[in-house]
C-alpha cells in the first residue's frame, strides 16, 4: 500500500536581508508518516516549519498541500486546510485556563456573529458547549484531566508543553508539527513525552514533523530524517543511516555517538 | 431635570463609549488614540440629520452609527495590520483629521464655534436602557468565543494565527463595534448637552476613555463600568475644572499602573451566580 | 510663486525641519533602546520651552541663558518622565500596554500642568530675545530665528554624533539600542544606560521645545507636535537616526508648502494618508530595519 505525499517541499529559500536560513531545502511527508529535521542551532530547522505553517513567506520555493502552494497564505487558513504547530519557546495565553487555552481551536469554526451574544441565541450556548466537550477530549488525551481549569501558566513546564499539544490536536489536524517538544523537560518527561507522541501517533490519522535535539528522540519516533547545518541540507535518511553517515557525524552528531 | 439626574446621564452616555475603550483597548490591546473622533462623527451625523434635514431621532442615530463603522472599516483596514506603536500614532493622525474636517467644513458643521440649538431628545430612560444594553453586550461577547480570542491575540498574537483565528478580522470587527458604541454615545451627548464642538472629540478624551478603562482594571467589565462611574462623578461632585480633573485622573492612573496595575478591580467580576442559584430548585444545588 | 517667496518657504521649512529632527532623534533614541514610543517626550519639550519662556519673560535673560535653561529642564524633565513613569514597569518586568498608557498619560499630564499654569491661549517669547530680526540676502528677508533653529540643531547633531561614538556612555548607548539584554550581560549598569538615554533625549527634546516656541509660537499644545517626530520615525525607518533627522527635514518643508497651499485645517488629513500609506507600503520607512518577531 502506497502512501501519498502530504506535504511537498520543493527548493524552499528562505533570506532574512542578507542573511540565508534556509537554503534550497527540499523534501517531502507522507501520510502516516513521522519526520525529524535535526542540526545544529541555527541550521534553518525552525525557519522551515515557520515557511510551512505561513508565518514567514518563503522567498522562494513551493510548499504543496492538499493541492495547494502554501506560499504566501495566512497562518491562519494554513491551520484551516489541516496543519497545527506547537511553538520552541511555550506561546501560552495570559491567566487563560488551559480547557479556555485548547478551546480557543476551535473558535474559528463557530457559526455565529457577535450580535448574537447579545441575544444569547442557542446556536451560541450549543456550540460553546459542543467546543467544551472536544477540548475536554484532547485535554484527557494528553493526561491533564485534573488541571482543566487551572490557569495554564501556572502549571510545570512539561504539562505546560503538553497543553500546547493539546491545543494543536484542537485543530484536529491532519498534519502536526512539532518544535522541539522535549525542550526543557528531564529525561523521564522526555520519555513520557516520546510516548505520548507515539500513541497519539498510533491513534489518530497524522503526519508529524518533528523537530528535537535528543537523539533517543528522533531516533525513536522518525522514519526518516532530514539533517540540516547553516541553512543547507546535508544529509537524509533513516535513523540507522543517518547515525553512520560520515558528513552528518562530523557537523553535528559528533564523535562520540557514532560510538553509541 | 435636576443636576444630578443630569450628571447621571451624561454619565451613563460617556459610559457607553468607555464601554466600546474596554473592548478594543482592554480586552484586545488596541491602543487607539481616535476612539473619540468616532463620538464626534456619531454627534455631528445625528445632530446634521435632526437639525438640518428634519428626520426621526432614531433614523439620525442610526444614520450616524453606519457612517462611524463604515468609516472605521476603512481606517482599519488602513491601519490593523500595523505594529502597536504605529498603530496609536496612526489612529492619533486619524482623529486629527476628523477634528481638522470638523473645524474645516464650517458650513456644515459650524466649524470651530460648533453646533448648536440641537434639541433636547435624550432622555434618562434612554441612556440608562442603552448603557444596560451596552452591559450586556460586552458581557456576552467577553463570555463567547470572542472573548477568549481576544485575550489570545492580546497575549499572543502568532500563537493565535496559527491555531485558526483570523486575527486581522477579529480585530476589525472589534474596532468597528468599538466605533458604533462611540458613536452612539456621541449622539446621546449631542441631544443632552445640545451643543458640539470639535474640540470634545480630541485625543484627550480618548486618552481618558483609556485611563478609565485600565483604572477599573481591563480584564474586568465591572471594574471598569464602577470606574467609569466614579471617575466620572467625581470631578462633577468636586467642582473640578477641565485641567485640574484630566491632571488628577493622569496622576490617579500613574500611581495604580505603579502600585496595582491589574486596576483597582483586578479581576473581580460582579457575579450572578449566588443570585441565580437562590432560585434553582434544592435538587440542582446539591448534583453541584 | 515668486522665487524670494519660495526660497523663504523652503528657509522656514528646513527651520521647521529642523526642530521635527530634534525631536524625532530624541524620541528615536529612547525607542531604539527601550522599543517603545515615548509620547511623554512632548511633555518634555513642552515644559522646555515655557521654562524658557519664564526666564526670557520675567528674568529678561538674554538668548544663550534661555537655551541652556531649556536644555537643561529638557534632561531633568525627562529623566523625572523616566522615574515615574517607565522605571517601576520595567523592573517589574510589565507587558507593553503599560508603557503605552503612562506615556501618553505624562504627556496629557504635563499639558495640562501647562495649561493651569499658563491658561490655554498662546503665548510668545519676548521681542527683545534677539537683537538681530532678520538679515537680508539680496532680495530675501530671513527671519533670524529661523537660522537661529537651523545652526543650532546642526550643533546639537553634531555634538551628539560626537557622544555616540567617541564617548563610553554613548557607545554604551549604541549597544543597548542593538540588544539590551546583551549589553546588561556585559555587566553595564542597564539603569544608568536608560538614564543616559534619557537625558541626552531630553537635551534635544528641550532644544527643540524652545526653539519652536521662539521661531513658530508657543502655547500648552505644544507638546503634540512630537507626533511629527513619530511620522518622522515612520518616514525615515527607525533604527537609523540619520533617516529620521532626513525625513524630518523633508516633513517640515512638506508641511510648510501643504499649508501654504491647503490651509491648515485640512493638512492633517492629507499627513495621516500619507502616514498611513507608508506605514502599509514600506513600514521600515527609507533607511530603516525591519522588524520580527523570533518565532
Amino acid at each position: 500500500m502506497d502512501r501519498a505525499v502530504i506535504v511537498d517541499m520543493n527548493n524552499l529559500t528562505k533570506m532574512f536581508g542578507g542573511l540565508c536560513a534556509v537554503n534550497n531545502f527540499s523534501g517531502h511527508v507522507l501520510e502516516d508518516q513521522i519526520i525529524g529535521i535535526i542540526g545544529p542551532n541555527g541550521a534553518g530547522k525552525t525557519t522551515i516549519l515557520n515557511m510551512v505553517s505561513g508565518i514567514y513567506p518563503p522567498t522562494s520555493g513551493e510548499i504543496i498541500f492538499k493541492g495547494k502552494n502554501l506560499c504566501g497564505m495566512e497562518p491562519h487558513k494554513i491551520n484551516h486546510m489541516g496543519i497545527a504547530r506547537t511553538f520552541q519557546n511555550i506561546r501560552l495565553f495570559e491567566d487563560m485556563t488551559v480547557l479556555d487555552t485548547v478551546m480557543t481551536a476551535y473558535s474559528w469554526r463557530a457559526p455565529y456573529h457577535p450580535i448574537e451574544t447579545l441575544i444569547s441565541s442557542p446556536r451560541v450556548g450549543r456550540f460553546d458547549k459542543e467546543i467544551k466537550e472536544k477540548s475536554m477530549h484532547w485535554i484527557n488525551r494528553v493526561g491533564l484531566t485534573a488541571h482543566a481549569n487551572s490557569v495554564a501558566k501556572s502549571l510545570p513546564y512539561g504539562m505546560q508543553r503538553r497543553i500546547e499539544i493539546a491545543r494543536a490536536l484542537a485543530s484536529e489536524p491532519v498534519v502536526l508539527l512539532l518544535d522541539e517538544p522535549g525542550a526543557g523537560l528531564n529525561q523521564t518527561e522526555v520519555q513520557d513525552m516520546v510516548k505520548l507522541i507515539q500513541d497519539l501517533f498510533s491513534e489518530l490519522h497524522l503526519s508529524i514533523m518533528l523537530i528535537d535535539h535528543r537523539m533517543e528522540v528522533i531516533m525513536c519516533l522518525c522514519e526518516w530524517i532530514y539533517v540540516q547545518d547553516f541553512g543547507k541540507k546535508i544529509g537524509q535518511g533513516t535513523p540507522e543511516q543517518v547515525q553512520k553517515d560520515p558528513v552528518v557525524i562530523k557537523a553535528y552528531l559528533g564523535e562520540d555517538i557514532s560510538n553509541a | 431635570m435636576s443636576f444630578i439626574l443630569t450628571v447621571a446621564l451624561s454619565i451613563a452616555a460617556y459610559s457607553i463609549a468607555v464601554l466600546g475603550t474596554f473592548m478594543l483597548t482592554g480586552m484586545n490591546g488596541l491602543f487607539s488614540l481616535g476612539q473619540a473622533a468616532f463620538m464626534g462623527l456619531g454627534a455631528y451625523v445625528s445632530a446634521i440629520m435632526v437639525v438640518n434635514y428634519h428626520l426621526p431621532f432614531a433614523v439620525a442615530i442610526l444614520i450616524a452609527i453606519v457612517v462611524a463603522m463604515g468609516l472605521a472599516v476603512l481606517v482599519g483596514f488602513a491601519t490593523l495590520r500595523i505594529r502597536q506603536d504605529f498603530f496609536a500614532l496612526a489612529t492619533f493622525g486619524f482623529g486629527q483629521a476628523v477634528t481638522g474636517l470638523m473645524t474645516e467644513m464650517v458650513n456644515v458643521t459650524g466649524g470651530a464655534m460648533g453646533f448648536s440649538n440641537i434639541p433636547r431628545l435624550t432622555t434618562p430612560t434612554i441612556a440608562f436602557i442603552s448603557l444596560a444594553v451596552a452591559i450586556v453586550f460586552v458581557w456576552g461577547f467577553r463570555r463567547s468565543h470572542f472573548g477568549k480570542d481576544s485575550l489570545a491575540i492580546r497575549s499572543n498574537e502568532l500563537a493565535a494565527k496559527v491555531e485558526g483565528i483570523d486575527v486581522f478580522k477579529h480585530k476589525l470587527t472589534v474596532f468597528v463595534l468599538s466605533a458604533a458604541f462611540a458613536a452612539y454615545a456621541g449622539a446621546l451627548m449631542a441631544f443632552h448637552t445640545r451643543y458640539v464642538e470639535p474640540a470634545m472629540y480630541g485625543w484627550i478624551a480618548s486618552v481618558t476613555w483609556i485611563i478609565i478603562v485600565f483604572f477599573g482594571g481591563r480584564d474586568s467589565l465591572t471594574g471598569t463600568v464602577l470606574g467609569s462611574i466614579i471617575l466620572l462623578a467625581a470631578p462633577e461632585a468636586l467642582r473640578f475644572t477641565t485641567a485640574w480633573r484630566t491632571l488628577v485622573y493622569c496622576v490617579l492612573i500613574l500611581v495604580i499602573i505603579n502600585l496595582r496595575p491589574r486596576g483597582l478591580f483586578g479581576t473581580w467580576e460582579l457575579s450572578l451566580k449566588p443570585v441565580i442559584n437562590l432560585f434553582r430548585p434544592k435538587k440542582h444545588q446539591e448534583v453541584q | 510663486m515668486q522665487l524670494t517667496v519660495l526660497l523663504q518657504q523652503v528657509i522656514n521649512g528646513l527651520s521647521l525641519g529642523a526642530v521635527y529632527a530634534l525631536i524625532a532623534v530624541g524620541y528615536a533614541l529612547v525607542f531604539n533602546v527601550l522599543k517603545f514610543s515615548n509620547f511623554a517626550h512632548g511633555g518634555v519639550l513642552g515644559i522646555s520651552a515655557y521654562a524658557g519662556y519664564i526666564v526670557a519673560n520675567q528674568l529678561h535673560w538674554p538668548l544663550i541663558p534661555v537655551i541652556l535653561v531649556g536644555i537643561l529642564t529638557g534632561a531633568v524633565v525627562a529623566v523625572l518622565v523616566e522615574l515615574i513613569a517607565f522605571r517601576w514597569i520595567r523592573l517589574q518586568k510589565g507587558q507593553l500596554v503599560y508603557f503605552f498608557v503612562t506615556s501618553v498619560t505624562m504627556l496629557m499630564a504635563l499639558e495640562q500642568v501647562l495649561i493651569i499654569r499658563f491658561g490655554a491661549s498662546f503665548e510668545s517669547y519676548p521681542y527683545t530675545l534677539l537683537k538681530v530680526k532678520v538679515i537680508h540676502l539680496g532680495e530675501l528677508t530671513i527671519s533670524i530665528t529661523y537660522l537661529l533653529s537651523l545652526v543650532l540643531t546642526i550643533i546639537a547633531f553634531s555634538v551628539l554624533l560626537y557622544i555616540l561614538k567617541k564617548t563610553k556612555i554613548g557607545i554604551a548607548i549604541r549597544a543597548a539600542s542593538n540588544d539590551l539584554v546583551a549589553t546588561s550581560l556585559m555587566g553595564i549598569n542597564v539603569d544608568q544606560i536608560i538614564v543616559a538615554t534619557f537625558i541626552v533625549s531630553g537635551f534635544l527634546g528641550g532644544l527643540s521645545g524652545v526653539l519652536y516656541g521662539i521661531s513658530a509660537s508657543l502655547s500648552p499644545q505644544i507638546g503634540q507636535i512630537v507626533v511629527k517626530g513619530f511620522i518622522a520615525s515612520v518616514l525615515g525607518g527607525l533604527g537609523s537616526l540619520k533617516g529620521v533627522a532626513m525625513a524630518a527635514v523633508a516633513l517640515g518643508v512638506f508641511e510648510v508648502f501643504l499649508v501654504a497651499t491647503i490651509g491648515s485645517g485640512l493638512a492633517p488629513v492629507v499627513i495621516f494618508l500619507l502616514m498611513v500609506t507608508f506605514l502599509l507600503v514600506r513600514p521600515q520607512g527609507f533607511a530603516g530595519v525591519s522588524f520580527m518577531d523570533k518565532a
